[in-house]
């Protein structure tokens, strides 16, 4: 405990034996003199506590900084003003103005008027520092209100809107507001730059140092291609002006929207996750946070965000939370949230702060700040580029739908209904679309069954696209090929004579409900493409 | 996720005919469904099952594997099978897999009968 000791008043006259009367009555004159501070460990304060009684500070043997001062400045006489225990002040007096020794009824006078001011004392520190403590509250709710604001002002008001892609954001800043940021840098070339930061420290000097390193972002982004030497330029300019103690974490990506290539180089920031099937694949790239230290260099990493695929950036205000036992939400936790999220039950954004809300339970107070950004490849976009780059010219499919089901039985309905109705707008004659729908249902099922076994968490991804005359209808798996190179081709006889399996029916409705059909498999699974001719020759009954 | 449904009504019309209305989605829910109208017909007597599919919703692949496990039962116990009230579109799907050479299909199920008592 430290003791405040506060001096009140002194008054002291020097002795000055044998001068004249003009001299004393001019140097009688009452005289205010600065009494030292006294350090709460000075002997002194454990001293007067102790006493508690007016002391003559020529008796007192002590070695103490603050006596030493008093003897010099004059002071004859102390005496504490003690409050439970704890001293809160001193008045302090030089010589009697008659020059006589104080006097027994002088020191009782003076314990008297010590016992009787030190409840006043008292009471006026507390009311004063009352007063302190509201306008420093005060002006920390002002400091506050401004944090706010800047950070308002600067995060994105609108997500970029790309077509194939899927953007989201969440911000949500804690009472002491701290320093996320996240920003999106539309660049040339169908590129999109992805910035996600925490500035150390809270308040107006992180807002301003994060909307500084925000402009520095911008302008880098925008004059150099590699995110590598994006952070190191605004390393090399940050680090001259950030405030001592604080610093940048911050992660910036560079997404080419066309094909899905993804680089990207981090400056001490949380490593994002690439969600990819079931898996979360965190995307590790080394660098120092930026503004410690001049010189540094980042490394740069690539991927490819595939159909389907999720990114997800984050702030330290997710994986840092703690629940009532002070368990940490934790990177295994948010790893396997990640992979686990079947993405026909909402977003990922609100998965994740559902399960946030689940593990810090009611009544929780966030404690730093949460960011949450999301970027996902949508499966239309992905074959439209397949398709592309594989004539090596740009595609002219339009997509009508795209969407995934989890692989339950019964699911085929779902999609059958939902690819005839993207393909309501071709006017098929009613026989067309009957067979479309039978071809659809039956190649869902054998991607449900065949390719993802009935894993529930395992996607079936459906595009329809409309080309110049064709209608296509692909559906990926996760699974490994299951298509052998030379089916049974089902016969009613050799299966009335038990011959064959009275099943085994799908693939041979499929050849026959669709002009062509096609199997493809690569990283991203295996897919069954049904072409419907819309033109020329129509697809007749096949008897 | 969807329930597959599918009803089943068996009306006796004559001591040996029995017609099993099939209402809803012939899937691979609908065995234990199918089998047991099919048993309630058959131990009441009747030599031919008519199948009304007048109310057909859906039929997939799994669902004609159906069919063609009750046509074996049929078969083995010498009873006919019939049906009516198919739409275009499974009509071609029964040319196509050739069960309309082996099950008589009708328009309607007064066809049927009438083809059940020729």
């Amino acid at each position: 405990m430290t003791v405040s000791v506060q001096t009140l008043w002194s008054t002291v006259r020097r002795r000055r034996l044998g001068r004249s009367t003009a001299q004393l009555a001019e140097t009688a004159r009452p005289t205010i003199i600065p009494v030292p501070e006294i350090a709460p460990n000075d002997p002194l304060v454990a001293y007067l506590q102790s006493v508690a009684a007016a002391v003559d500070i020529e008796d007192l043997e002590l070695d103490s900084p603050a006596l030493r001062q008093m003897r010099d400045n004059g002071v004859q006489m102390v005496v504490p003003l003690v409050s439970q225990g704890e001293l809160i002040g001193l008045l302090c007096l030089g010589p009697r103005l008659s020059q006589q020794e104080y006097s027994a009824d002088d020191r009782t006078l003076l314990n008297n008027l010590a016992a009787q001011a030190t409840p006043a004392v008292r009471v006026a520190q507390l009311v004063r520092q009352q007063e302190a403590e509201a306008q420093e509250r005060e002006r920390i709710e002002h400091e506050l209100q401004v944090a706010r604001l800047i950070q308002h002002t600067l995060l994105p008001k609108t997500l970029p809107e790309l077509s194939g892609w899927q953007l989201a954001a969440y911000y949500q800043p804690a009472r002491e507001v701290g320093g996320d940021f996240y920003d999106f840098i539309e660049l040339s070339d169908n590129r999109l730059g992805i910035v996600v930061g925490d500035v150390t420290d809270k308040g107006v000097p992180a807002a301003l140092v994060m909307a500084t390193t925000r402009s520095l972002m911008r302008a880098a982004g925008q004059q150099l291609d590699s995110p590598g030497a994006v952070l190191e330029r605004v390393n090399e300019a940050l680090y001259p002006d950030i405030p001592e103690n604080m610093f940048v974490t911050c992660l910036y990506a560079v997404l080419d929207t066309a094909t899905g290539q993804l680089r990207y180089a981090n400056a001490g920031h949380d490593l994002p996750y690439r969600r990819h099937g079931t898996e979360a694949i965190e995307l590790r790239a080394t660098g120092m946070p930026l503004g410690l230290l001049p010189g540094m260099a980042y490394e740069e990493k690539e991927t490819v965000l595939e159909p389907g695929d999720s990114l997800l950036l984050y702030s330290d205000g997710l994986v840092e939370a703690h629940n009532q036992d002070g368990d940490m939400f934790g990177f295994p936790r948010t790893r396997e949230l990640i992979g686990g999220f079947v993405d026909t039950a909402g977003t990922l954004i609100d998965f994740l702060l559902t399960e946030l809300s689940q593990f810090t339970g009611s009544g929780w107070e966030q404690e730093d700040d949460i960011t949450l950004v999301t970027i996902s490849c949508s499966a239309a976009h992905r074959s439209a580029w397949l398709q592309s780059e594989s004539e090596g010219q740009v595609s002219d499919r339009d997509p009508l739908a795209a969407f995934t089901v989890s692989s339950v039985p019964g699911n085929e309905r779902i999609v059958m209904d939902r690819v005839a109705e993207a393909a309501a707008g071709l006017d098929l004659p009613e026989t067309t679309l009957e067979q479309l729908k039978t071809a659809v249902a039956e190649a869902t099922m054998n991607a449900m069954e065949h390719g993802n076994h009935y894993q529930e968490d395992m996607p079936v991804a459906v595009e329809v696209l409309h080309a110049a005359d064709d209608l296509i209808v692909r559906i990926t798996d996760q699974g490994e090929p299951y298509i052998p190179e030379n089916p049974e081709i089902p016969d009613l006889d050799a299966k009335l004579a038990g011959l064959q399996s009275p099943r085994g029916w799908g693939l041979f409705l499929i050849q026959n409900m669709v002009d062509e059909m096609n199997v493809t498999n690569d990283d991203s699974g295996h897919t069954i493409e049904l072409i419907v001719h819309l033109k020329g020759e129509t697809h007749g009954s096949p008897v | 996720m969807p329930q597959p449904q599918l009803a089943t009504n068996v009306r006796k019309v004559t001591d040996d005919i029995a017609v099993l209305d099939i209402e809803g989605e012939l899937t691979a829910f609908a065995d234990k469904t199918l089998t047991d109208a099919y048993t309630l017909a058959t131990d009441d007597g009747a030599r031919v099952i008519i199948l009304n599919f007048d109310n057909l919703q859906y039929m997939n692949s799994s669902g004609i594997g159906l069919l063609v496990t009750l046509l074996v039962r049929v078969n083995r116990t010498k009873q006919r099978l019939l049906t009516c009230g198919l739409s275009d579109h499974y009509k071609t799907i029964f040319e196509l897999t050739r069960l309309n050479e082996a099950i008589g299909t009708y328009e309607t199920e007064a066809d049927a009968i009438q083809a059940a008592q020729s």
